[in-house]
């Protein structure tokens, strides 16, 4: 009955047009598109570049400033949304925090009813090992199932149209400090999980399960030796620190990378050129550096992985023998950039890292191309571009019993876990991120299983300007900012950037933002419910229009202070978060509600 | 005649036999009247003060009044706070993972018997159960160190100095804060 | 017996009880190292000095006292210009000597202080036990015991002294001098052992109750000795051969020992008491106190406190045949 917009409005088809052109130009850039369709969301990167780019062009920076809600849905569980809706067939499915439920929401009818809702049935003690909030990063839809985690440990795969399960593996054990919150990728018939835990002494891994059956195919460890690893013939790592026999073993003392982190719970890209997954590990435990000397490979690093059999291509650690809990699980942005002036394009990987840089590498071989900080960095010296190590600065290496203090950047990172979006249209990475510093004192800890595993009573604090977050553009050929929003609060949400030049992404107060991709003027703002830390998503709805969608719903480690009611009188509470969100009680509650917004239909 | 009376006696024995069988098929099972009486002071603390009928009158135990009462078992439970890694989820008192517990907000009784049976058995949304990882003294004395977080004991016996960073105002002047009945995060996230 | 026999009785008992004290394996007055020689060598010039000048000041003494008797005309001694000459000499001399002394005993200090160390083991002192780690270049090759020091003859061990809780110090009179651990700070005492053998270490600071009870052993042996003693105890435990043992290994694990204990290659990751991955290899258990063997041992798990009152080990309730299990896993770990 109603002819598509797109039809009726000849400006809407001039500008689905452009957004053709822009996608065809994209695709000759890039051939890695994983969605043909693009007005589908079927993962939480969207892409398996990990760009986070719609290419829809119907909001610009001219109407964006009408954007309205058009619907909301309440999630019905208050705790951190970090969650990506996913759409796909007029269809948008979205994960909860524990206990995981899903929910289909029709988007054919007027105000999104639910289409099916699934509860997976977790278990409530998995909350106790939970190191950051019972956060879910979001489901991945491939070939008709709805794939997604549960805290307690398993994945599971749903019809996407019915919602009936396909299948469920337990591939956790919360017993021991093992959880499961990441997104699943799926990669050539293969769904990809890793654990989280690395707070709590457990060994990190990433899996590999049959898209079909659930059937493990492969399991690579994170640490210890190189038949765990997956390290084989093909394993060629560009630096000469990470060539040699069992560094997963030899590197640790004698034991230890049994319970030494390295665990898998961010973001994974897939280049299908070169036929290798990308992934980052966390850092290694206890976070307590002396009880642990040596490298500790392979935690606070990458790896490169043939998806078919796991067999590891190459590898490189962000931070060698972490010192602060610098994660590396940021996601990996894959670009063809025209790198060294040659006029060729690279194929290069960007990296936002935890630990204050933002790293280029080569994505074919491991090399570091450069490596440049992103905020006051005093903890790390530099990045020696010959070696590819980091630096320690001597002056702020900690001591167990002693307490260093102004370490910048704080544990959380420069960035922690959410996601970057890059822009092929500007060529800038745009960085959702922190200004935290931090004091630091390592104290002796006992590995008990199945409780935390840490050592360090730590208390973070606004970094240099007093400012607690920032919204970065980076131009990774310039090697600088482009451009840059300072934030009273850490910016906690991941970042959405669009074919309109629009950015889009959430503050810990409720406001979700829409920014001139080119200069990071703020052309429109909306108020939600609570604080948000989830990740934006764009859409084309099956009316034509564009809708961009968001949950709100504050807590992860951040937010933990309201939704776990942390006592700020502890300055090293939440894990020392709380001492640097003393106000966030005051400025937002608990929340769990999806809010999409789009131009008012005429 | 013999045979008559062999086969009497066989018969005898059958039916003797059959009804053996059946009268120890009588025999049912044991009903206990009285239930062997609980030993005194076993009872558990309660987790509510919801009562059918009104509520009874729960005493404290005498145990639990000895440990708090006691500057070295409020000492030694610090010590295993720190050990046994309730720090790592508790943070200094201020909540991490775990709620905080200088507050006054208690999901599961803050008194000193209800923070030991938390302890020992354990709760359902994450405290895992310590039972026999630890002894009943220990259990006490971290109990005992826990009711100091929130200025729960006696000045004269609360600790004056803590290890690590300080962190928290000494647990000599934290404001005493006796505990409410419910705490609003409790009901969060809801029961799956 | 009249009294000076009984005098001389005492002052014989006196003696022997004296010079039993410069004997055996915790003694100052045997140096078996090159830094407590070094010290040795300083106590011993400022001994004999100090003797020398104080049988000088006796002598002073006895002939003033002499010539004051003699000469009871002179009055006053501020008058005499030669006992004003002989006095400002005499201090010139004692602040010569004490000068001397000053500036000997700080260049030996800095002289034992210091040189590059073939072996670094971090020892770190807890109520009231060592917990002593060697550490290495290679993490690999790391690993942490209890109240025991092995160390190889000629080589220098460079040992980094921390405090776990509050103030402790490490003192093996035979290989050399005292030195403080500090919460919060690191200090270090290089130690060149000279000459193989067992010697005794003691807690010289009062750091609570059990302070008496706080005894380090200290074993020098030859260099491949000591390589071969360091290899076995990289190894993780040894799994238990005996049904017992491997319930006794079962028991450990899943109760109230493994939250306090490490045994490496187990799941037990406890670091509040000694690590007990090669617990049989040592002589003595809880700090000292009482020899690696089964009655003792099973005395001791079955109740520390009876034994070591305020000890950190509480008697863990443990039903008699696991208690039994738990002695004999034990005793299996060499």
């Amino acid at each position: 009955m109603d002819e598509l917009p797109a039809m009726r409005d000849p400006k809407s088809a001039l500008a689905c047009a452009a957004a053709a052109l822009v996608l065809c130009l994209s695709t000759a850039f890039d051939s890695r598109a994983a969605t043909v369709d693009d007005g589908t969301w079927t993962m939480p990167a969207r892409d398996y570049a990990s760009t986070r780019f719609s290419p829809l062009t119907q909001l610009d920076t001219r109407n964006v400033a009408k954007l309205q809600v058009e619907f909301t849905f309440s999630t019905g569980v208050n705790r951190g949304q970090e969650a990506a809706p996913i759409v796909v067939d007029d269809t948008m499915y979205l994960v909860t925090p524990f206990p995981n439920r899903v929910y289909a929401l029709d988007l054919t009818q007027p105000g999104a009813p639910v289409k099916w809702t699934f509860d997976p049935k977790v278990a409530p003690a998995a909350q106790g090992v939970a190191c950051c909030d019972v956060v879910n990063r979001g489901a991945a839809y491939a070939d008709g199932r709805i794939f997604f985690t549960t805290l307690d440990g398993q994945a599971l795969a749903l019809d996407a149209v019915s919602g009936a399960e396909q299948w469920r593996v337990k591939l956790a054990n919360y017993n021991v400090g093992e959880t499961i919150t990441m997104a699943p990728l799926v990669v050539k018939g293969k769904v990809l999980v890793g654990n989280a835990g690395g707070e709590l002494g457990v060994r990190g891994w990433l899996a590999a399960l049959d898209a079909d059956s659930g059937r493990l195919a492969w399991k690579a460890y994170s640490t210890g030796p190189d038949r765990d690893v997956l390290i084989g013939a093909a394993f060629k790592p560009f630096y000469p620190t990470e060539r040699g026999k069992d560094l997963g073993q030899t590197t640790w003392p004698p034991g230890a990378w049994q319970t030494g982190g390295g665990t898998v719970w961010g973001w994974i890209s897939y280049d299908p050129v070169l036929d290798l997954i990308f992934y980052g590990t966390g850092n290694p435990g206890p976070w307590n550096a002396e009880m642990r000397p040596g490298d500790n490979k392979w935690s606070s690093g990458m790896f490169a992985r043939d998806p078919d059999d796991g067999q590891a291509r190459w590898a490189y650690q962000f931070s060698p023998h972490d010192l602060f809990d610098y994660d590396a699980i940021n996601e990996s942005v894959l670009l063809d950039l025209p790198w060294g002036g040659s006029g060729g394009m690279r194929k290069v990987l960007v990296r936002p890292e935890r630990n204050g840089f933002v790293y280029v590498m080569d994505r074919a071989t491991g090399e570091v191309l450069a490596a440049d900080p992103f905020v006051p960095v005093n903890s790390i010296t530099h990045i020696d571009l010959a070696t590819g190590r980091a630096e320690y600065n001597p002056a702020k290496r900690p001591t167990t019993g002693r307490t260093t203090r102004e370490i910048c950047p704080a544990a959380p990172g420069a960035k922690d876990w959410n996601p970057a979006a890059y822009s092929k249209r500007t060529g800038l990475l745009y960085i959702p991120h922190n200004n935290l510093c931090m004091d630091w004192s390592p104290t002796e800890v006992s590995y008990i299983a199945g409780t935390p595993y840490v050592g360090v009573d730590t208390k973070f604090y606004a970094g240099p300007g007093g400012h607690r977050g920032l919204f970065t553009a980076w131009d990774p050929l310039r090697r600088r900012v482009a451009w840059q929003v300072k934030e009273d609060l850490p910016v906690w949400s991941g970042a959405l950037v669009t074919a309109g030049d629009l950015v889009f992404y959430g503050t810990m107060d409720g406001w979700f933002k829409a920014l001139d991709a080119r200069d990071g003027k703020l052309l429109w703002q909306f108020k939600t419910d609570s604080g948000i830390i989830g990740q934006p998503v764009s859409y084309r709805g099956p009316d034509g229009r564009q809708y961009v969608a968001i949950l709100s719903g504050v807590g992860g480690w951040s937010g933990a202070i309201v939704v776990a009611n942390l006592d700020a009188r502890d300055e090293t509470a939440g894990g020392g978060f709380a001492n640097a969100l003393k106000d966030l009680k005051q400025r937002t509650t608990a929340g769990g509600t999806l809010y999409v917004f789009a131009l008012p239909a005429r | 005649m013999s045979s008559r009376c062999l086969r009497a006696s066989v018969g005898a024995t059958v039916v003797a036999a059959l009804l053996a069988c059946g009268v120890a098929g009588c025999d049912r099972e044991r009903r206990e009247y009285r239930a062997a009486p609980a030993a005194p002071g076993s009872e558990r603390p309660r987790l509510t003060d919801l009562q059918p009928g009104g509520t009874l009158a729960q005493a404290p135990s005498a145990t639990g009044a000895r440990y708090e009462g006691n500057a070295y078992h409020i000492n030694q439970g610090s010590r295993w706070f720190r050990s046994f890694n309730c720090n790592g989820c508790h943070g200094n008192g201020g909540g991490s993972m775990g709620p905080a517990l200088m507050d006054d907000q208690w999901r599961y009784g803050g008194t000193i018997d209800q923070i030991h049976a938390t302890i020992l058995d354990g709760r359902p949304n994450g405290m895992p159960s310590w039972r026999g990882k630890l002894t009943d003294q220990q259990a006490w004395e971290l109990a005992a160190y826990v009711r100091a977080l929130s200025g729960n004991v006696s000045k004269a016996a609360a600790p004056s100095r803590r290890e690590g960073m300080a962190a928290t105002p000494p647990l000599t002047r934290i404001k005493p804060q006796p505990p409410q009945s419910s705490d609003p995060s409790a009901q969060n996230p809801p029961p799956p | 017996m009249n009294t000076p026999a009984r005098l001389r009785a005492w002052l014989f008992t006196g003696a022997v009880l004296a010079l039993a004290a410069c004997d055996g394996p915790q003694s100052a007055l045997l140096p078996r190292a090159e830094q407590a020689e070094a010290i040795d060598r300083v106590w011993r010039v400022m001994l004999w000095t100090c003797t020398a000048l104080y049988i000088v000041v006796l002598l002073a003494l006895a002939y003033a006292m002499l010539r004051r008797r003699a000469d009871r005309r002179r009055e006053g001694i501020a008058s005499d210009p030669l006992l004003r000459k002989t006095l400002a000499a005499w201090v010139v001399v004692i602040v010569a000597f004490l000068t001397a002394f000053v500036a000997l005993s700080y260049a030996e200090d800095r002289r034992i202080r210091g040189g590059e160390p073939d072996l670094e083991v971090r020892i770190t002192a807890k109520q009231w036990w060592w917990q002593v780690e060697y550490l290495d270049a290679d993490p690999s090759r790391q690993f942490t015991t209890a109240n025991e020091l092995h160390l190889p003859r000629d080589r220098t061990a460079r040992i980094e002294l921390r405090a776990g809780d509050v103030i402790h110090s490490y003192w093996v009179p035979a290989l050399g001098g005292k030195e403080d651990l500090i919460p919060g700070r690191t200090n270090a005492v290089w130690v060149t052992p000279r000459e193989n053998g067992t010697w005794r270490g003691q807690c010289a600071e009062f750091c609570g109750l059990q302070h008496a009870h706080m005894a380090l052993d200290v074993f020098v042996h030859d260099v491949g000795f000591f390589e071969r003693w360091r290899d076995t105890q990289l190894y993780p435990a040894r799994l238990p051969e005996t049904a017992t043992a491997r319930r006794g290994k079962a028991v450990f694990e899943q109760h109230a020992c493994a939250t306090c204990h490490t045994v490496r290659g187990t799941t037990a990751g406890g670091r509040l008491g000694p690590d007990l991955t090669h617990f049989a290899s040592r002589r003595h258990l809880a700090a000292g106190l009482l020899p690696v063997e089964s009655p003792h041992l099973l005395a001791w798990i079955e109740d520390p406190q009876r034994l070591k009152p305020g000890a950190q080990m509480p008697a863990v309730p443990l039903a008699p045949q696991d208690l039994l299990a738990v002695n004999e896993y034990l005793l299996g770990l060499r």
